[in-house]
């Protein structure tokens, strides 16, 4: 798109001054509204690098723009050139400008410009991006009216501006202004200006990454899970619904668009929440000032960090000192610490008010520098929480075996100087949110799509200074977590904050796209000096490294992270000596959050990525090198090095299988005949974890003082008043089908169909069925949320069992449970005359007492249960100890391509195994083995959180982050197995998270393919500009050596 | 300060209904189906039309209404995914994604729904890369879109057939 525009207005100043200040970029930039920083460019002493903010309502980020003057001639004209970037497209622009004296003394400035503007941002403005421009091109010439009336006057405007900013070193560039303000306008479109002519529309044309070149699969696809008619489980003749592929109870409503989501929630005099937030990594607060905001008619509150510090009490602490010593409000007081941090908070009468009342809040920052990568926060300097005294949260060494030994008998000792896990996001597509109020009665009602609600209580409550009993905390539909949203507590307590200051009124907080991609971001791992020893088989025996993982600016659920990744310490190899130190450290990025394989991803594809370097290090192919490192078959159960006790599973036979399925020996084939052609070629294995049901019991290997261990999740089942079934659940469902696997499972028991069962939706405090580590985390649900599930219907059904007997007046060996003419009865074996159905059951129980024998009156049909699973304290001195229940296991093929010019990699073929032991429902379970994969492809392809040096999210909307769409999903090739897990009572094992298996595959299937070119994969982000930067400077030599004897 | 706005009359057919209603110039055409309207189905997912949540017929055209503007919708008639049940019939393609397990937390289904339709509507027998394209503007983070592919070839089968 093309566009031009031109125009001219008067300043009162002489034109000899008016263009010495407008040509002097470093004093007229800040000027500008929008100003964010400048620097001069690297190695170009005449291009200045400016960026601005932009953004509009919704939508924000930073535009970074190159300008070079390229015609001078004072004071009369000057010419300057421009391109730049933002959100995806990239756009260049010419602009120019003549002065003329004016009458009075002052000047006419005659200017023109044009610009050509490519990539996606073009259907987001749709046709309003002129109106747009011409509006904040009018804001620029009106800020410059202003400002240049005298010298004295412009210097102290330009002084106060600077002071805000980064006045780095700058040379020329000058009117850019206009042009920096009218590209603000185009790029920050999330709404065209009326009167626009063309609505967007939605392109079915393809996005921005082509398809997968086809190459003719070798096997058909195979359906991942055979559905079963009928499987016992419990050994008592139950299940017959359990391991069907039942279409769920939840469906209905939600392909009827008639779910109920977060931001669905709506009330009378509702209010809403929003944030002025920090545009700078790291940045003293020098100033605010909200009289403005306050003063716009329906806004109705508005706090400042400071204003929160005063009425409440830090959030509480995973961790002990000094990393404990972090003080988190969830809001900046005097400094903030990421892009995107909430420095005031704002409630009006519409999310639209919000939006002008933030724009409204003046904040005068001092840019201090940011600590951008993670080895550089241990120099601490500088230093971000001081109350800590240094930017280390936690640092613990995980020593087991005779490392030294292992080492001093090693065949061959390979080296890797760095590895790096990076930072990206499964971003839900429903943002984080909270509706809460905050009655005068103090009752707080806070409504919200976390995950973990009962530590959530737990730490509310003491920010709140309220007892947990006051909360109640619930969900309904929830649109996808995968973990992210479990330390949104932060803002939950501003949301209740927010409604006790307007008198009690409900106020709703839904979270913008660019506000989640800045505040929620998995974690990133750096592991440094790695060495590993080996026999002459290759055989991994010793392994020595220092893991720097890097948790961003506030500590929020971490240092859990610490603790969690040693779930799966030596991973699925039988390596018994390891010597790891772990240090954690914040830096000026956004906080981390657990995310889908939380913690054990980045410790699973570290060692995946030792054991392909060493394979290919070592000439040993790397099926076979697995093979010689599994742990067998035969050793489950298996205690691992560090006292994890893995529940059962056969990883060659997976490899087998997986081969198989991806046809794998007809790809190597197929590999050396291409690759003689030229073609890099590559095929990897990824073997890894998914460990599920948390022992809380491994905080205290991060504090000694902690007071959480074990697990439990609460159900409630009862009889309804009309005889129906009605189950409440303590975990939180965010799509994986709790209520048609709760009902499964409860109509097994009762023997029933579970459309007579009716499940509640979502998670309330207020049914009572949950226990204080409820929630959905951990892939967990399986084991502890239908293990209560379970244990609810086996006591309801005894206590049915004890009235029908009676009512009967039958013995209770007697009695058969099941379906008759009146629904759902007891009837007596032989005799199906002698039955009494639920109704008449509940009746007694609930309305008719005095009909019952007093021996039968304690029955109330309404039964409680909460599972614990079968966990001991870890010892914190050996930290040696089982941290998880059950080891679900996927093994991932890859084949992928990379363009030898481009480095663009491309799957060309993809084979998913998994065994996750028992599937209750096959359906489910393969919607989470595909979910798991995208979202692992989407991160080793095209999803990484990006910074500039300063700390800059650049990746700050969809469009940049790119998530995965169906154009880059390849079509899977599925299987499974199954080891039924000894240690819950259904066999299953927790599968949702899949161990990122993918970022195992892709990498090493990348690794495989540019070996040749002396490329080591380092970086789990595989995307074609990573590769070409590591391709064009080859690191094999730097990155990994090899001893031998 | 922001200067003050005159509200916009606008007139839209919804799923057959007609609404009339004094707008913002600025309000978006998901945000009169939703806060105005009550029609909670059709979800904001990215604001920047990346993601495709917010996908509604706008006199038959898919269209991101997070990227409309209330006042470009005046005059037109838009269908949302409340409008696809017809006589306490889901549509084929609402039974086909729960048949084949195609959403998990459905939050992207009804614009997945709608731009489905789209898609049949203009190609009732598209294979599989047609399908992939026609969906390319609305992103799902469950499934993995597989199983919708599935999804959406049974119910295009089915529509065919009836």
């Amino acid at each position: 798109m093309d566009m031009s525009f031109k125009g001219d207005f008067e300043v009162g100043m002489p034109r000899a001054q008016t263009f010495a200040l407008l040509a002097d970029p470093q004093k007229f930039v800040p000027v500008l509204p929008t100003f964010h920083s400048m620097q001069m460019k690297e190695g170009d002493a005449s291009t200045a690098v400016v960026r601005v903010k932009v953004g509009i309502g919704k939508v924000h980020g930073i535009a970074t723009t190159e300008m070079s003057l390229t015609e001078r001639e004072a004071p009369v004209r000057a010419r300057y050139v421009g391109k730049g970037s933002v959100m995806g497209s990239a756009y260049n622009m010419i602009v120019g400008f003549t002065l003329d004296d004016a009458a009075g003394g002052g000047t006419r400035v005659n200017w023109e410009g044009t610009t050509q503007i490519h990539g996606k941002i073009l259907s987001i403005a749709g046709g309003g991006m002129r109106g747009y421009a011409e509006k904040e091109i009018r804001k620029v010439i009106d800020s410059l009216q202003g400002a240049l009336v005298s010298v004295e006057h412009f210097e102290s405007v330009v002084a106060r501006a600077q002071a805000q900013g980064q006045a780095a070193p700058a040379g020329s560039a000058g009117l850019l202004a206009s042009l920096i303000a009218w590209l603000r306008g185009l790029f920050g479109g999330g709404t065209p200006a009326a009167g626009a002519s063309e609505p967007a529309t939605v392109a079915h044309a393809p996005a921005e990454q082509a398809a997968p070149r086809r190459v003719p699969a070798p096997d058909p696809v195979r359906p991942l899970r055979e559905i079963r008619a009928s499987i016992e489980v419990d050994g008592n003749g139950n299940g017959r619904w359990v391991g069907q592929h039942l279409r769920r109870k939840e469906d209905l409503r939600l392909v009827r668009g008639v779910g109920l989501f977060l931001d669905d929630h709506q009330a009378s005099g509702m209010l809403y929440m929003g944030f002025a937030r920090s545009p700078y990594a790291h940045a003293r607060i020098r100033r605010i000032d909200v009289d403005a905001a306050k003063a716009l008619p329906g806004v109705r509150c508005v706090l400042t960090g400071a204003e929160v510090a005063a009425q409440t009490t830090p959030f509480m602490q995973i961790g002990a000192p000094p990393g404990s010593l972090v003080e988190d409000y969830g809001i900046a007081t005097d400094t903030v610490r990421y892009p995107g941090e909430p420095v005031v908070l704002v409630v009006a009468e519409s999310p639209r008010l919000v939006e002008d009342a933030v724009e409204l809040v003046e904040v005068e920052y001092e840019v201090l520098p940011a600590v951008t990568v993670s080895e550089q926060a241990l120099r601490n300097d500088p230093i971000l929480h001081p109350a800590v005294g240094g930017n280390v949260i936690f640092q613990g060494t995980w020593d087991h075996g005779d490392v030294e030994t292992a080492f001093r008998e090693a065949a061959h000792v390979v080296r890797i100087s760095r590895l790096h896990f990076h930072r990206f996001s499964s971003t839900p597509l429903e943002t984080a949110g909270a509706v809460a109020t905050w009655s005068p009665r103090g009752d707080i009602d806070l409504v919200s799509n976390i995950g973990l609600p009962g530590v959530a209580a737990q730490m509310l409550a003491a920010y709140l200074n309220v007892s947990t009993e006051q909360l109640r905390l619930r969900s309904h539909d929830v649109g996808g977590n995968f973990g992210t949203k479990t330390v949104i507590h932060t803002f939950m307590g501003l949301a209740a904050l927010a409604s006790r200051a307007t008198g009690g009124a409900t106020v709703k907080w839904v979270e913008s796209r660019s506000d989640n991609l800045a505040s929620f971001h998995g974690g990133e791992r750096t592991f440094l000096d790695t060495e590993v020893a080996l026999d002459a088989d290759g055989v991994i025996t010793g392994l020595r490294s220092r893991h720097l993982d890097d948790c961003g600016a506030y500590t929020r659920y971490e240092p859990l992270g610490c603790a969690i990744w040693a779930q799966v310490y030596a991973a699925t190899y039988r390596l018994r000596n390891m010597h790891i130190e772990f240090t954690q450290v914040v830096s000026n990025k956004a906080p981390c959050t657990p995310n889908r394989g939380y913690s054990r991803l980045q410790q699973l594809w570290f060692m995946e990525r030792v054991i392909d370097i060493c394979a290919h290090e070592l000439g040993i192919p790397a099926d076979q090198m697995r093979l010689r490192n599994y742990i067998r078959p035969e050793e489950f159960p298996y205690t691992t090095p560090n006292g994890g006790v893995y529940d059962s599973g056969d990883y060659p036979r997976m490899l087998e299988e997986a081969k198989k399925l991806i046809g794998y020996d007809a790809w190597r084939e197929r590999q050396a005949a291409l690759r003689a052609e030229g073609r890099l070629i590559g095929i990897g294995i990824g073997t890894t974890l998914d460990s599920g049901t948390n022992n809380f019991g491994q905080v205290l290997l991060v504090n000694p003082d902690s007071v959480f261990s074990g697990n439990n999740e609460g159900a409630r089942v009862r009889i309804g008043l009309d005889g129906s079934v009605i189950v409440t659940l303590g975990s939180v469902p965010q799509g994986q089908g709790h209520e048609t696997t709760a009902a499964q499972v409860v109509a097994d028991v009762l023997k029933i169909g579970p459309d007579l069962i009716t499940v509640r939706s979502g998670f309330d405090t207020a049914w009572n069925s949950y226990g204080g580590l409820s929630g959905t985390i951990a892939s967990q649900f399986v084991v502890t949320g239908l293990s209560a599930v379970h244990g609810a219907a086996e006591r309801l059904k005894a206590q049915i069992s004890r009235l029908a007997a009676g009512v009967l007046e039958a013995g209770e060996e007697q009695l058969e449970f099941g379906m008759g003419e009146m629904g759902p009865q007891v009837s007596v074996r032989g005799e199906p005359a002698r039955a009494v159905n639920y109704w008449r059951l509940s009746n007694l129980a609930n309305c008719n007492t005095a009909a019952v024998p007093e021996h039968l009156r304690d029955i109330d049909l309404n039964v409680l249960y909460i599972y614990k699973p079968p966990f001991s304290l870890p010892d914190v001195g050996k930290k040696f100890g089982n941290q998880t229940l059950t080891y679900a296991a996927q093994l991932h093929i890859a084949v992928v391509e990379v363009d030898p010019v481009t480095w663009q990699p491309r799957i060309l073929d993809y084979a998913v195994m998994d065994d996750c032991g028992v599937a209750i429902n096959p359906k489910i379970v393969e919607g989470q083995v595909h979910g798991a994969t995208c979202h692992g492809i989407g991160a080793a392809m095209q999803e990484a959180f990006q910074f500039d040096s300063e700390g800059n999210l650049i990746t700050a909307t969809f469009t940049d982050y790119a998530p995965m769409t169906s154009m880059n999903m390849p079509d899977l090739k599925c299987g499974s197995i199954e080891t039924p897990s000894p240690f819950s009572y259904n066999g299953a094992k927790g599968c949702g998270e899949g161990g990122g298996a993918p970022l195992h595959a892709l990498c090493a299937a990348v690794q495989d393919a540019v070996h040749a070119r002396g490329v080591i994969v380092t970086e789990s982000h595989c995307s074609a500009s990573v590769l070409m930067a590591t391709g064009e400077r080859p690191n094999r030599e730097r990155v990994v050596s090899v001893a031998s004897r | 300060m922001p200067e003050t706005i005159q509200p916009v009359f606008v007139e839209v057919v919804v799923n057959g209904y007609t609404y009339q209603r004094e707008v913002e110039p600025r309000l978006l055409l998901v945000e009169l189906l939703r806060e105005e309207l009550g029609l909670t189905g059709t979800h904001v997912g990215c604001d920047t039309s990346y993601c495709g949540a917010c996908t509604v017929l706008l006199d038959g055209r898919p269209v991101k209404s997070c990227t409309v503007l209330a006042v470009q919708a005046d005059g037109s008639a838009i269908e949302t995914v409340e409008g696809l049940e017809r006589d306490g019939e889901l549509h084929p393609l609402q039974a086909a994604f729960s048949e084949h397990h195609a959403l998990q937390c459905g939050y992207c289904t009804p614009g997945m729904l709608m731009a489905c339709k789209s898609l049949l509507d203009e190609n009732p027998a598209p294979g599989r890369e047609a399908i992939r394209k026609g969906i390319a503007g609305n992103v799902c983070r469950c499934t993995g879109y597989q199983n919708i592919l599935a999804a959406v070839e049974d119910a295009a089968t089915k529509l065919r057939g009836a």
